[in-house]
């Protein structure tokens, strides 16, 4: 009698976790809610656009930039990458989003206009078995350096940003907050042109 | 003899007839005034009577001004009141900072803000989505980011949910949702 009761119970407690356990790995995330964390994860990449815009301005003040850098860099997953591009060689380098940042706002121009436009993904954030969503977007940058002894430059560049976005737990005044993390990756350049 | 008799008998007559000619058109006078007083005691009632009801339709007029008048002096205070809520405050204060054309005014409106909140690290959490009783939440940030996130970004795209404060008033946690 005592052992059949405790083996119910075993019964019980076993089904219950493998259910929770099923429940937790099905993709649970309704269509709205989907959409929402599309439109987070787009947003994400608006506040960067704005936030380089920033960065390059040479009418920002030193500090104002460098606050700017701080928070820009903190849309980006560790070690993340800038592609950047010119009309003048074939190549693209790559460098850390810190130091590309450093080198945007020290460019050699005494005006600098830089403009991201028609952002969309190209690849829709998607589950991976690791749980995280991934995804590719991508965007236009038009930029247009000047000086005043008369030197000028203007490219157009298409890159792709990669997208990641993880459902993360945070403890904050003993209180657990569940949130969605949006992280950009790596930023390539697929195209450069006038 | 007989002539004086008859000629008195005549003589009575006529004064009768006179008498009761005057008696009937004494009493028609009677009656005519009875009427006339009756006449003007209705009159008078009457008047007195619309007075009354003019008085009761200006003293009701009034009451329901004054009525009026007090419930809108309430409502003033209602939406003065409600004006001066943390949330509406708040809001005000979103708009500025994300409308700014210069930082110098943006800082200016960054910290009177903060002057709403227990700190400058007040816990901000960002509602994304609430469907089907779940919210999801962007990550949480502090209010004196968040502040110069509308400054740095122009865009003003949350709204006061929720706020909590403390026994002195100030935000101890605040909730903001997509517009």
């Amino acid at each position: 009698m005592f052992n059949n009761n405790y083996k119910y119970k075993f019964v019980l407690f076993f089904s219950l976790a493998l259910c929770g356990s099923l429940y937790a790995q099905s993709d649970d995330v309704s269509p709205e809610r989907k959409q929402a964390i599309d439109s987070l994860a787009l947003e994400k990449v608006r506040d960067l656009s704005k936030y380089i815009s920033i960065i390059g301005n040479k009418k920002t003040a030193f500090s104002e930039a460098t606050r700017v850098m701080d928070r820009a860099e903190e849309l980006f997953s560790p070690d993340s990458e800038m592609g950047v591009s010119s009309l003048n060689k074939k190549e693209v380098n790559y460098y850390k989003v810190r130091k590309y940042f450093e080198r945007l706002m020290a460019l050699n121009y005494d005006r600098v206009n830089i403009k991201w436009y028609d952002i969309h993904y190209i690849s829709d954030l998607e589950r991976q078995p690791d749980g995280r969503y991934v995804g590719v977007v991508t965007v236009y940058q038009r930029f247009e350096g000047e000086s005043d002894d008369g030197m000028k430059y203007k490219d157009t560049t298409k890159k792709d940003i990669t997208i990641y976005v993880e459902r993360k737990k945070t403890q904050i005044q003993g209180r657990t907050i569940e949130f969605w993390d949006v992280l950009l990756g790596d930023i390539r350049v697929t195209e450069t042109g006038v | 003899m007989m002539l004086t008799i008859r000629n008195s008998s005549k003589l009575i007559v006529v004064t009768f007839v006179l008498i009761s000619a005057f008696s009937c058109q004494s009493k028609k006078k009677a009656m005519q005034a009875s009427n006339a007083a009756e006449k003007a005691r209705i009159e008078r009632e009457a008047a007195e009577k619309k007075a009354d009801a003019a008085a009761a339709e200006l003293a009701a007029r009034k009451a329901e001004e004054d009525k009026a008048k007090r419930e809108a002096e309430q409502r003033l205070k209602e939406s003065e009141s409600k004006a001066s809520t943390p949330a509406i405050k708040l809001g005000q204060y979103f708009s500025a900072i994300s409308s700014s054309t210069n930082a110098a005014s943006a800082n200016t409106s960054i910290n009177e803000a903060l002057t709403l909140f227990a700190s400058p690290e007040t816990l901000v959490l960002i509602v994304i989505s609430d469907s089907g009783g779940m919210k999801d939440y962007d990550k949480p940030t502090t209010i004196k980011d968040y502040l110069n996130y509308l400054k740095d970004q122009k865009k003003n795209i949350n709204s006061v949910s929720s706020l909590k404060t403390d026994n002195a008033g100030k935000i101890t946690e605040l909730e903001l949702k997509k517009n």
